[in-house]
């Protein structure tokens, strides 16, 4: 990754165009051409460092309720726990972590009911004693912009 | 929200083609013009239901490999004064106050993403001592498990959730 991808990339994390040629747009800022725009954008893409370009969101607004939770399982059962809760498709990350508890996951679901439903569903399925939920209270950030 | 409107949001949440007018692919599939695809848009920003337009990417891939959620245990009549200020960290993607469990002290919730150990430590030390915080707990990610982007606007519960 050189500096003119990481202008890109920031123009796509923050100010991405609302134009009818947005890559052609994005060049004009930086000094290049479309061509060279699209194929460094590709090549992130291809390489992992960009995973999605698109709209984001706000689950609240659309009548979603998300919750970030946590289970403690033995370092053995790790595997087998994370397939359990990544069958869903509410659940959109997890990650296993240092500490206790160490797993923990986001929940992104179409009502509290369905919420519910998917973590009394991973309890007994992974046969832990308890889910820790923490419900968002207040948002202050959420942005991934990295340089 | 209207049928036609959910309709072009599934779309657009395939993520935007690489190409010179990604907008009129879509518009072109949809039976829209170019330009109400754009005005779509932006009325759904204006809204709030798009928080932002652009890239998702992975901050591991950008040599942001040490990375960790840290909890902390913050005063009710602090909270906004830490989480503006850990919100302006670059390194910090998501920050939140959250409802807790019993038992658990720690109500305010940081993702950082560092390129080193040492960075890692020395932002939290920054702010641990710019608002004298004391209990807090630092949770390495160990490996993903999963990470993916929600999928809104399924097409089988039409009309059924708002």
């Amino acid at each position: 990754m050189d500096e003119k991808d990481r202008e890109i990339l920031q123009m796509l994390q923050g100010r991405f165009p609302l134009d009818s040629e947005p890559y052609t747009k994005i060049g004009d800022k930086l000094w290049m051409d479309e061509v060279s725009v699209i194929s460094r954008i590709a090549r992130m893409i291809e390489n992992g460092t960009i995973r999605y370009v698109g709209p984001f969101f706000d689950s609240r607004k659309l009548g979603y309720t998300g919750c970030l939770a946590a289970i403690n399982v033995p370092e053995a059962e790790i595997e087998k726990a994370a397939e359990v809760i990544n069958q869903f498709a509410e659940v959109t990350h997890n990650y296993q972590r240092k500490g206790e508890p160490n797993i923990w996951f986001t929940v992104i679901a179409s009502s509290e009911a369905r919420r519910e439903e998917i973590f009394s569903q991973i309890k007994s399925e992974t046969g832990v004693k308890e889910i820790l939920k923490f419900p968002a209270k207040k948002l202050f950030k959420v942005k991934v912009d990295l340089d | 929200m209207d049928e036609k409107t959910r309709e072009l949001l599934r779309e657009l949440q395939n993520g935007f083609k690489l190409e010179t007018r990604p907008f009129l692919r879509i518009a072109n599939k949809l039976g829209y013009s170019e330009n109400q695809v754009l005005q779509t848009i932006k009325d759904c920003i204006e809204e709030g239901i798009i928080r932002r337009i652009g890239a998702a990417v992975r901050p591991e891939k950008m040599g942001h490999s040490c990375n960790a959620l840290v909890v902390w245990q913050v005063a009710a009549d602090k909270i906004d004064e830490v989480g503006n200020d850990a919100a302006g960290y670059r390194e910090i993607s998501h920050c939140y106050e959250r409802e807790c469990p019993p038992n658990w002290p720690y109500n305010f919730f940081t993702m950082i993403h560092a390129k080193t150990d040492e960075e890692l430590k020395e932002i939290i030390q920054q702010i641990a001592q710019k608002h004298e915080l004391s209990n807090y707990k630092v949770y390495a990610t160990e490996q993903e498990l999963k990470k993916t982007s929600m999928r809104y606007f399924p097409e089988e519960s039409d009309g059924n959730d708002k």
